[in-house]
């Protein structure tokens, strides 16, 4: 019983970290992501690819040393993301955001690292009419949705499976990319075998697949956010039967997310989807970058999106900071010198658009596959310098 | 008033009366702890390295917490979809500033109008139920109004919250900020008027009435209370000043999104007024101060695990402070007093 | 023709879901009148069992069942002891602050010990796939769930309604002093009554973990379906909980199929016009 009570409070000590240090002459860069709650891996992906990038490269570029502020966005909340950034801009005096994760985070600090002028990288938000948009101070790192939504109509027509059942979660992200997907479709000159939004909230999904199968498509195209949607909706294609009887399932990257991935089974074999990033990228780069990050954070949770986002936002604020040696941090020279950059990725080449600071990159179609008994997106056919539009 | 106290009263009725009388300015007399609580939010924002950004969201956190303890506290009406109302109001303020109607003091009257009215209908719908039944219909009800928030893109955004929001300068000379100083202000200000309306509110005969009925409903019926008209009166109080605290997110931010009337909104409502203790008024301010400092601090000294510490500061709360901390702590110094 | 008895079936199979996952709440709110929504977090602890038992032991899934409802049962003996015990007979809204604090205490420690992302759970094969019954290709799994909850409501309905340890337990808390005085040891009844519950969560979370996957916040996930059950089908009736939540699966399945676009709706406004119409339930007692 003692032993018992000790591990306990020693479990509990352990969940308290240490405050970080505060150093003189520094850059304060405040890291705004969701820690806790059902979106907490993108958080844990962060941290973790920020300890592997300092442990690379230090934590001085240009002899500025960085001092990181971490805050719980706690998912998709506004008006808490909105009050984190007010604070981390007026009281931390932090001079570069990584975050707010989330659209409508986002769109809410907008206004605020513009007044401010604090360079701002968006490492999980992907709709559109942000970036150039709403804030000079702007720019992107993560995916825009005509990226991930559009290339898998064209594909589909190609692979001769026209007709194409299209099922998104019912919110916006959704509705813009059913939008997307359903105008590139037709441009291509596919059909819509029919459209589902499914509610956010949905442990059941029977009565979707069985509209599904009703409407005998050749290929369903599925776009739900991470986590519990993505998980049922492929478990669903699979017990109804569905995959079985041939029908293709496609989707963006989301739902074959290395981070539940395993979870999904073996229901993810053979799904289609379009992804930035996936650990199986085939360069040098990566493979180093995956070894390392494994090597230091172990291998579950495996690494996901929010890992390579916040690694690319890294490489570019330790670039613009190296510029910068030797002066005092100036957000505008930053901003001009981000922008327009182009660099090698372990996702592939990327490149921040001059005009419009949102990110311009390879798109790839990859298969979900088993690798040495893992499951894996592997990259089937790669799609150069996708625009954000 | 202090006529009522020195004149000699001629008649019986009017001995009574004055009697009467004497009891409710008796009743509503401020008291110093009052006083020093107000003037300490005043004094707050003059105190260096204060965070005045947090301390304006707990002020309209505290307003929100106070519209459901006159509905939980003094009638013994439970709700769980209390954010229903307060994302109301916030979507309400939040169209007004989209559509051109961008000055804030006439926006947020409106709001607490249009959240009154829901909340008066709502009053008159759910009157029969009670208990359990009631939570679960206030929760559906909550649940629906989201998602229907939620779903509608066209209409709302979203997801990515309404786009377009204006908010004019208060008074036309006090712009909202980065800093936050002028939405501490005006949530202050917002906060301790409309706290005076609720104050005269429940020192009232009809906050007694509304008491009576919560402690025996039959009885008041029998002596004349108009009890289904009364619950629908302070159904429509309650969410006209949820609907004002909604109002005041929405202004401050400039930015309103699903969140407003999300379901853990309205679990959190309740916490917080569990927690300061209800029938009060000063429990909800109370309530908000604690968990959301607490919240804010755990947050942000264990990003990950801070849900363990909250989780624990309730049960802590809940052993030792069974009432809620403002009753557990009146009682302390009651009989510190006695002594 | 085909297609609506498929429908009906994932709907009874996805209402046997929600009552084997709200039916531990049940007992212990209808029967002992507390109101425990830690519930949500035994059923996370089931699930776990199942992938610690599964995943990492090799053992077959059938045996993880019974593992999950004797560890969480005795667990929450534990829990019921160190805390709930100190707080019978106190409001339900101080029982619903301590209990929502326990669920947030539980979501932290699950992700401490086990991460915070999904778990995987490898189904044998003669779970997972269809099978073709009477013309209807059904979900083994779903056959799986509907024979279960059959006979875990007949179960119950027999071995807890209809017997004298219910009559004991009802006594214990309709007047623990009365029942004190014949001769009934009231904590002992208690006890068991709470490790029943609990046990009856920890496997119902066992069961769902497949379905619905098992990460740290799956107790705030579902905690308003078990609330939603649990009430519509009235405090205390293992009948009316099944009633109420075949019903719902069903609507739900058949409202998402018929109306795709306000499917998500008639859970909700079934439970708005059941609580309007019988504020204690279907088949809830009067007081």
């Amino acid at each position: 019983m003692k032993r018992v009570l000790l591990a306990s409070i020693a479990a509990c000590v352990a969940m308290l970290p240490a405050g970080s240090l505060r150093a003189q002459e520094s850059i304060k860069v405040g890291v705004l992501v969701s820690y806790s709650g059902m979106t907490s891996l993108g958080g844990q992906q962060t941290d973790a690819a920020i300890k592997l990038f300092q442990s690379k490269y230090g934590d001085a570029p240009g002899g500025h040393k960085i001092e990181l502020i971490r805050r719980d966005t706690t998912g998709p909340n506004p008006e808490v993301a909105k009050r984190l950034v007010q604070e981390a801009v007026t009281r931390d005096k932090v001079q570069i955001l990584l975050g707010p994760d989330f659209t409508p985070n986002t769109l809410a600090a907008a206004p605020i690292v513009t007044e401010a002028k604090v360079p701002t990288f968006v490492i999980g938000a992907a709709t559109t009419g942000i970036i150039g948009e709403k804030s000079p101070y702007l720019t992107r790192t993560f995916f825009a949705t005509p990226q991930l939504c559009k290339p898998l109509a064209p594909y589909a027509v190609k692979n001769n499976w026209k007709n194409v059942f299209v099922m998104v979660a019912d919110f916006a992200p959704g509705h813009d990319c059913e939008k997307i997907f359903i105008d590139a479709l037709k441009e291509a000159g596919g059909t819509l075998a029919g459209n589902l939004r499914i509610p956010t909230r949905n442990p059941e999904f029977s009565a979707y697949t069985q509209r599904i199968k009703d409407a005998k498509p050749d290929a369903v195209f599925i776009f739900m956010p991470l986590g519990e949607l993505s998980l049922g909706s492929l478990r669903a294609m699979s017990d109804s039967g569905l995959k079985a009887a041939g029908v293709k399932i496609m989707g963006t990257g989301d739902i074959t997310d290395e981070s539940y991935v395993d979870a999904v089974g073996d229901a993810a074999l053979d799904v289609i989807t379009t992804g930035m990033y996936s650990t199986q990228h085939n360069s040098a780069m990566n493979k180093e970058f995956v070894a390392e990050y494994t090597k230091l954070n172990g291998a579950s949770p495996r690494m996901g999106w929010g890992a390579i986002a916040a690694w690319d936002a890294l490489r570019l604020v330790y670039d613009g900071l190296e510029a910068q040696k030797g002066a005092k941090f100036d957000p505008d020279k930053f901003m001009a010198f981000v922008r327009g950059r182009t660099f090698e990725s372990p996702r592939g080449p990327i490149t921040i658009d001059k005009g419009n600071g949102d990110i311009v990159q390879n798109v790839y179609i990859r298969r979900t596959e088993k690798v040495n008994g893992v499951l894996q997106n592997v990259e089937i056919e790669t799609l150069a310098n996708q625009s954000f539009k | 008033m202090t006529t009522l106290d020195t004149s000699a009263p001629a008649t019986g009725k009017e001995a009574a009366r004055a009697k009467f009388a004497g009891y409710f300015v008796g009743l509503s007399r401020w008291k110093i702890g009052e006083v020093l609580f107000w003037l300490a939010l005043v004094g707050a924002y003059f105190v260096p390295d204060m965070n005045i950004i947090l301390l304006g969201h707990i002020l309209i956190w505290g307003l929100f917490a106070m519209s459901l303890d006159l509905l939980l506290g003094y009638r013994g009406i439970p709700s769980l979809g209390h954010a229903g109302f307060f994302g109301i109001g916030a979507y309400a303020a939040g169209f007004l500033g989209k559509y051109g109607w961008t000055e804030p003091i006439s926006g947020l009257l409106f709001a607490m109008a249009i959240a009154g009215a829901v909340g008066l209908v709502t009053g008159r719908f759910v009157q029969r139920v009670h208990g359990v039944a009631l939570l679960m219909v206030t929760l559906s009800l909550n649940l629906i109004l989201y998602d229907a928030v939620h779903r509608a893109t066209d209409v709302t955004g979203g997801d990515d919250g309404l786009q377009g929001i204006v908010i004019d300068p208060v008074l036309g000379l006090f712009r909202f900020d980065i800093f936050g100083k002028t939405a501490y202000w005006y949530a202050l200000i917002v906060t301790f008027l409309l706290f005076l309306v609720a104050r005269a509110l429940v020192k009232s005969p009809f906050g007694l009435s509304l008491l009576g009925a919560r402690e025996n409903t039959r009885r008041m019926i029998m002596l004349g209370a108009p009890i289904e008209r009364d619950v629908s009166f302070v159904f429509a109080i309650s969410a006209a000043l949820a609907g004002a605290a909604g109002a005041l997110l929405t202004q401050t931010t400039q930015f309103v999104a699903p969140s407003a009337l999300s379901f853990d909104r309205s679990a959190d409502v309740l916490v917080i007024l569990i927690i300061g203790g209800t029938a009060r008024l000063y429990g909800a301010f109370i309530g908000a101060i604690i968990f959301l400092f607490m919240r804010d601090w755990l947050a942000a000294l264990s990003p990950v695990y801070w849900y363990f510490w909250i989780g624990l500061l309730l049960v802590i709360v809940v052993s030792f402070f069974r009432r809620g901390v403002l009753p557990t702590l009146e009682t302390l110094l009651q009989r510190l007093r006695a002594r | 023709m085909t297609s609506i008895a498929t429908v009906l079936f994932n709907g009874v199979a996805y209402g046997m879901l929600l009552f084997i996952m709200s039916v531990g709440l049940s007992v212990t709110l209808g029967m002992m009148n507390f109101v425990n929504l830690a519930q949500a977090s035994f059923s996370m602890f089931g699930g776990y069992i199942v992938v610690l038992v599964v995943q990492r032991l090799g053992l077959p899934f059938l045996v993880s069942l019974p593992i999950a409802f004797i560890i969480v049962g005795l667990f929450s003996i534990v829990i019921e002891r160190l805390v709930f015990r100190h707080f019978y007979g106190t409001d339900d809204l101080t029982q619903v602050l301590l209990t929502i604090g326990l669920v947030f205490m539980s979501i932290s420690t699950a992700s401490y010990f086990f991460g915070g992302t999904y778990q995987r759970i490898d189904m044998p094969a003669w779970l997972s796939g269809q099978r073709d019954i009477f013309g209807l290709t059904l979900e083994r799994y779903r056959i799986f769930i509907v024979v279960s909850g059959a006979i875990l409501s007949l179960v119950l309905i027999l071995g807890l309604e209809r017997t004298k340890l219910g009559g004991m337990v009802r006594a214990c808390v309709d007047n623990p002093r009365a029942a004190n005085g014949c001769g009934l040891n009231t904590q002992m009844i208690f006890a068991v009554t709470f490790a029943i519950g609990g046990g009856l969560a920890g496997l119902g979370g066992a069961l769902s973990a497949n379905l619905l996957g098992i990460d740290p916040n799956f107790p705030l996930r579902y905690l308003v379906y078990l609330l939603i059950i649990v009430s519509v089908g009235g405090m205390g009736t293992i009948g009316g909980t099944l009633i109420a939540a075949v019903t719902l699966g069903v609507a739900d399945v058949a409202g998402k199929y018929y109306f795709p676009s306000f499917g998500g709706f008639v859970i909700y406004a079934i439970t708005i016009a059941v609580m309007l119409w019988r504020p204690r339930g279907l088949l809830g007692r009067t007081a």
